[in-house]
């Protein structure tokens, strides 16, 4: 027999305080156990490193998004949300470089879930990151090196950068590249599934390799008569005085340069 | 008798203090050998000249020096002597270096054509070896998959993959798909520019997708791997 929902809810109301008392106090509980067992096996990390104009960071994660921007400090400030609690994270400061190595801390442990980190550093560092998965955003940047190395899947971000050398490379994912070529400086971007896209000043001088075997190569502002093209999927040329090099491949995406 | 006796009794003959029996015995050698028998007579003719000449010469200015050469001379012209009386044996490079190298004008024009083509084999040989590690794409753009190059690089990739299997099992589903995905994504590149490679084997943009390609799947086993 099928009772009505009538039925049961005055079935329900009609026991005793008691027994509802103990039905509400484990209800309770169970929503309380349930956000909270999250929250407790998180861990949050956050430590400060005075350090030295120049300084090189080094970080290799696992998993997890990385945020990179500079403020006005001479010193670095690591925040780290840790979603595993058997994770190990020990930054490792020396004279000249703050290095994490989350894989080396980590290996042989399997997966160690998600490690969220947030970096903020002196506008002169040099950056150099690497995770197997995960977004990487970096921002703010005036220095040698900013490197954004993804083995597998995530965006990569380089937004308001200066840098003599960049290398941004992902295997699934987008990259955005927002700032200026220096002279002599060497700059690579690379992705095998994802659109990349560039936006420099319009005076940029600097010399192209790009190639896209599905011929998606949209130059816009900065094409010229010089540049050769190999069926449209290997685009070389110069760019003004060709002072700086310019790497993009893109295996399956598109690639596109844009004016600031 | 033989004839370093023989030899040694000479000068008792020349001197004239030589005892009969020793002059008999030395005389009849000196019939039967040729050699010392023309020792004999240049000795006593430079004794006899030396005598004739007393007090009429002047000495040469490095007397030593010059009775060195003049054994040198005479120990060349005796073969058994030379050969006794010669440097220990030398090593093959102590001869060579000592060797005077004086060629004809065929021996060296020889040489220089030999040296020229033992330069240009060894150099195409470093190409060719060298090109084959760093470009292992021309391998298969001629779709030689028997070519060694290709053959260790497969080899390469397929002990990093056996490492990831091993190590799959630690991983969270969400993690095996990523890879899963990933390996997918990179295998479909390689295949692409090899299918282009084998339309067209010289196809430098392909040439180039491929190995970047196969870079990429190497990196990807080796990331995997340390998980």
């Amino acid at each position: 027999m099928i009772k009505s929902p009538t039925v049961m809810k005055t079935g329900f109301l009609t026991w005793r305080p008691s027994i509802r008392a103990a039905v509400f106090a484990v209800g309770a509980l169970l929503a309380l156990m349930s956000p909270s067992s999250t929250v407790q096996a998180q861990q949050k990390l956050s430590k400060r490193y005075p350090v030295a104009k120049n300084v090189r960071i080094e970080l290799k994660n696992v998993s997890g998004t990385i945020v990179v921007e500079s403020w006005n400090k001479d010193e670095i400030r690591l925040s780290a949300t840790i979603e595993s609690k058997k994770a190990h994270v020990v930054p490792r400061q020396s004279d000249q470089s703050l290095v994490v190595d989350v894989m080396s801390d980590n290996r042989g442990m399997g997966d160690v879930g998600d490690i969220n980190f947030k970096l903020q550093v002196p506008v002169n560092s040099s950056i150099d990151l690497e995770t197997v998965r995960g977004n990487i955003y970096v921002s703010n940047i005036n220095s040698g090196l900013v490197r954004a190395h993804v083995s597998s899947e995530g965006d990569i971000e380089l937004t308001n950068i200066a840098a003599s050398h960049v290398i941004a490379q992902n295997v699934i994912g987008n990259i955005f590249f927002d700032g200026e070529f220096s002279r002599g400086g060497t700059y690579e971007f690379k992705s095998n599934k994802g659109d990349i896209t560039i936006r420099i000043p319009g005076n940029s001088d600097f010399r192209l390799v790009a190639a896209s075997p599905a011929r998606r190569i949209a130059l816009n502002d900065f094409w010229n008569n010089n540049f050769k093209s190999q069926d449209g999927r290997r685009i070389t040329g110069d760019v003004g005085d060709g002072r700086s090099s310019v790497s993009v491949t893109n295996f399956n995406g598109q690639i596109t340069f844009m004016r600031k | 008798m033989n004839c370093e006796t023989c030899q040694e009794l000479i000068h008792d003959l020349i001197d004239g203090s030589i005892s009969q029996t020793d002059e008999f015995t030395l005389n009849t050698h000196l019939k039967q050998c040729l050699d010392c028998d023309s020792v004999r007579q240049d000795l006593a003719s430079i004794v006899g000249f030396c005598r004739t000449q007393r007090g009429q010469y002047e000495a040469p200015p490095n007397e030593r020096a010059l009775w060195l050469r003049i054994r040198n001379v005479v120990e060349a012209e005796i073969p058994g002597r030379a050969a006794a009386t010669a440097e220990p044996r030398r090593s093959f490079i102590g001869r060579l270096m000592g060797h005077t190298w004086e060629l004809s004008l065929p021996q060296l024009a020889t040489s220089v054509v030999a040296i020229v083509l033992l330069v240009s084999l060894a150099t195409v040989v470093a190409l060719r070896r060298s090109s084959g590690y760093v470009t292992p794409v021309t391998q298969v753009a001629a779709s030689n998959e028997n070519d060694p190059v290709w053959q260790r690089q497969q080899q390469v990739i397929s002990y990093w993959n056996q490492r990831v299997e091993l190590n799959k099992v630690r991983w969270s589903p969400e993690m095996r798909a990523t890879f899963d995905r990933n390996m997918k994504t990179i295998d479909e590149a390689v295949a692409n520019a090899v299918e282009d490679l084998k339309r067209n084997p010289h196809d430098e943009v392909s040439e180039q997708m491929l190995n970047e390609a196969l870079n990429d799947k190497l990196t990807l086993l080796q990331d995997f791997s340390d998980l």
